[in-house]
């Protein structure tokens, strides 16, 4: 394959940033695993799946609130995005019911988080 | 006017119906308002801000009040609900925040992909340093920059890579130490689960820097995760013509391979990880030389640590000035700490060097989970020591945790309450060390030993006083002569103890009884009679059947005979089993 220059960068950024607005991030290191992040990412799967919606679905590594795992962050345009926390897999099929498809944010299960980024 | 989101929390400990009732009010206050239909109102299940009364952030503005009583809820309506200003008077000023540098994008990314990575700004700085800059001006940003190893040392890591560069030799090697195995430490596993090419473009950069040929990750086999993420990122770079020959059509060749550690502690000293990573015995050589100068292969080689590499890039792309703008006078940018124990929020955090142990372990944390009183933190695993409450104000630094008799380590930091025991840690730790010493040196193998046979002895009530004077004369030996740095600070723990909490020491000792009732042996059981509610549950857990009596007349604990085990003690619902 051919080097990799400055151009080439720049449009895997723009392919990315491009790609679908709507998704659904699951924690799944080794601390979000434990706590079962896995049954958590299948229930998700499957109630995405049963009610035929195009979220796009992911994994991501972990945030670092291992009292709070498993974690899910959601972002549907329209709505603020948040982390949602100690998702078992009956909070996870109210995400895709209430939120991705009710679009309201679930009662007593948001994480928030303060912290400011060291560079953008 | 536009959606608003409305997410509140009543902060105060202990304090769930707080939530609900201001909900309540908020929602009444809404529709009398009319706005109801306009304003997202979400009970949150933690703010990240403790003991704050009510605390509400607003979106899309982004403000945030504390102590928010229901007379100020007309206020937030007229003022930020309906016109989007802040009311002043309630803004919520925090102290400080976390910072993210080196887990900024964990938890943000997918791990397997390197599009993403690529997206987020990564490999920008091997682009921009690849056929572009010196490998000499590299080490020149790094060393302005103030890096310092993360791993535990604190050594300058432009330094390092400077010294590598300079010394002679066909081959020369990076390697990425990811063997981490303080008890309660994990930040290297999150980041090498998290965002892998993070430690992948630090590496490659270090190897451009010292003109490394060959790059290897030493992974401790227990993070199997870790290992394939690893592994499945090497690949995405080789794909790409990041990481192989000519990178980035560049004459700078490098590649990188994973090697196993077995889960040896004493493997993260460098010279044993050498040892290890050649096939031989893990154990530690004496240095001079360095590795720098004769490490693998009798090759220059350079070990950094996972969240040391992960730092690199950055500083690259963002300017030394930028980086060592963070942090203290001797300690530069942010350290990342695994924060554990009886604190109510558990994880991974990262902050400005200098930050107070205070701020982390109360406002971060959330305080000790339990509501009991603080006792003391314990820093740098193994090697570090313990920190009173006294010294909690203490800025966090490289410098300052080793004037408290600490030492920064790799990050973890164990909270520790009153029901800790002191000499129980010190314990701990030193059953650690002896666990994990490779018994090369006698002042390590032999010393250890014989600390943790005096501190059993006084955990068991069989200590005496000059006990205390032996213990601090074979941690000196042991700091004096042991070989590598396990042996030479596997005492540190107990000379910390020993200099916080001596009267917990002579108070084992002395009136045999441990003030944390953690010490089982110290511990005489007995039963309250006029809380016993004769149920007879005790008499049934007891193992070895010394409690007797019925549930008519009550029961009763032969003391000569009880083994202190404390079974009777969690068993009972009324408290009425003592414990002195």
């Amino acid at each position: 394959m051919a080097t990799m220059t400055a151009q080439d960068f720049d449009e895997i950024k723009a392919n990315v940033q491009a790609g679908n607005k709507n998704w659904i991030k699951v924690g799944m290191s080794t601390c979000g695993i434990a706590a079962g992040a896995g049954n958590t990412y299948r229930a998700l799967e499957d109630e995405l799946g049963k009610q035929g919606q195009t979220v796009s679905l992911r994994t991501c590594g972990c945030l670092g609130m291992c009292h709070a795992e498993p974690l899910v962050e959601v972002c549907i345009e329209g709505l603020p995005r948040v982390v949602y926390c100690n998702v078992d897999e009956d909070c996870a099929r109210e995400i895709v019911r209430g939120h991705v498809m009710g679009r309201k944010l679930l009662q007593d299960y948001i994480l928030a988080m303060h912290y400011e980024e060291a560079f953008s | 006017m536009s959606e608003k989101t409305v997410l509140l929390q009543d902060t105060t400990a202990g304090s769930t119906a707080g939530t609900n009732d201001f909900f309540g009010i908020f929602k009444a206050a809404l529709r009398e308002s009319n706005l109801a239909d306009n304003v997202r109102l979400v009970r949150v299940a933690d703010m990240g801000i403790y003991n704050q009364g009510v605390v509400m952030t607003i979106l899309p503005e982004d403000v945030t009040y504390a102590n928010v009583g229901s007379n100020d809820i007309k206020r937030i309506i007229g003022v930020t609900l309906k016109h989007g200003n802040p009311v002043k008077d309630l803004l919520y000023q925090p102290k400080f925040h976390q910072m993210r540098l080196v887990l900024k994008n964990c938890g943000r990314l997918d791990p397997g992909s390197l599009d993403e990575y690529i997206a987020a700004g990564g490999y920008r700085a091997l682009l921009k340093v690849v056929g572009q800059q010196s490998p000499e001006q590299v080490i020149a940003d790094l060393t302005a920059s103030g890096l310092r190893g993360r791993g535990g040392g604190g050594y300058s890591t432009g330094l390092k890579w400077k010294f590598t560069r300079e010394a002679e030799g066909e081959e020369k090697y990076i390697i990425c130490n990811a063997d981490e195995g303080d008890p309660g430490a994990y930040m290297d596993r999150s980041v090498l689960e998290g965002n892998p090419h993070s430690v992948i473009e630090g590496m490659l950069l270090a190897g451009y820097a010292i003109g490394g040929t060959q790059g290897f990750f030493y992974i401790r086999a227990e993070y199997p995760l870790a290992i394939e993420r690893v592994q499945k990122a090497l690949d995405h770079a080789r794909e790409r013509g990041l990481l192989g020959d000519n990178i980035l059509d560049s004459d700078f060749s490098m590649d990188i391979d994973i090697r196993l550690g077995a889960g040896a502690f004493v493997c993260g000293e460098e010279t044993a990880l050498i040892a290890s990573i050649e096939g031989k015995r893990g154990t530690p050589v004496p240095r001079p030389p360095y590795p720098s100068v004769r490490g693998l292969w009798g090759m220059p080689t350079c070990i950094n640590n996972v969240e040391t590499l992960a730092n690199v890039a950055p500083i690259i792309l963002h300017g030394p000035e930028w980086f060592s703008g963070i942090g203290t006078q001797t300690s530069k940018g942010t350290k990342v700490f695994a924060v554990t124990g009886k604190v109510r929020n558990s994880g991974l955090i990262e902050v400005p060097m200098g930050t107070t142990l205070r701020d982390i372990v109360f406002e971060i944390g959330g305080g000790i989970a339990s509501g009991k009183a603080f006792k003391a933190v314990q820093t740098g695993g193994p090697s570090g020591g313990v920190i009173p409450e006294k010294y909690l104000d203490t800025p966090v630094d490289y410098d300052n945790l080793q004037k408290l008799g600490s030492i920064m380590g790799s990050g973890g930091m164990i909270v520790m309450d009153e029901d800790d025991c002191m000499v129980d840690i010190a314990k701990f730790y030193i059953k650690f060390c002896v666990e994990e010493s490779c018994g090369k040196c006698a002042a390590c193998r032999i010393g250890g030993y014989q600390i943790m046979h005096i501190l059993n002895a006084i955990t068991e009530g069989r200590g005496a006083l000059e006990d205390l004077d032996r213990l601090i004369l074979i941690s000196r030996a042991m700091k004096m002569s042991s070989l590598c740095g396990l042996g030479q600070t596997a005492a540190n723990p107990i000379i910390s103890t020993l200099t916080y909490f001596e009267d917990e020491y002579r108070e084992h000792i002395v009136n045999r009884r441990c003030p944390a009732r953690k010490c089982k042996s110290l511990l005489q059981f007995s039963i309250i009679r006029h809380q016993c509610k004769k149920c007879g549950l005790c008499e049934r857990a007891c193992p070895e059947k010394v409690i007797s009596g019925d549930r008519e007349h009550g029961y009763s604990i032969d003391t000569d005979k009880c083994i202190h085990c404390g079974v009777c003690f969690d068993v009972c619902k009324f408290g009425a089993v003592e414990r002195v």
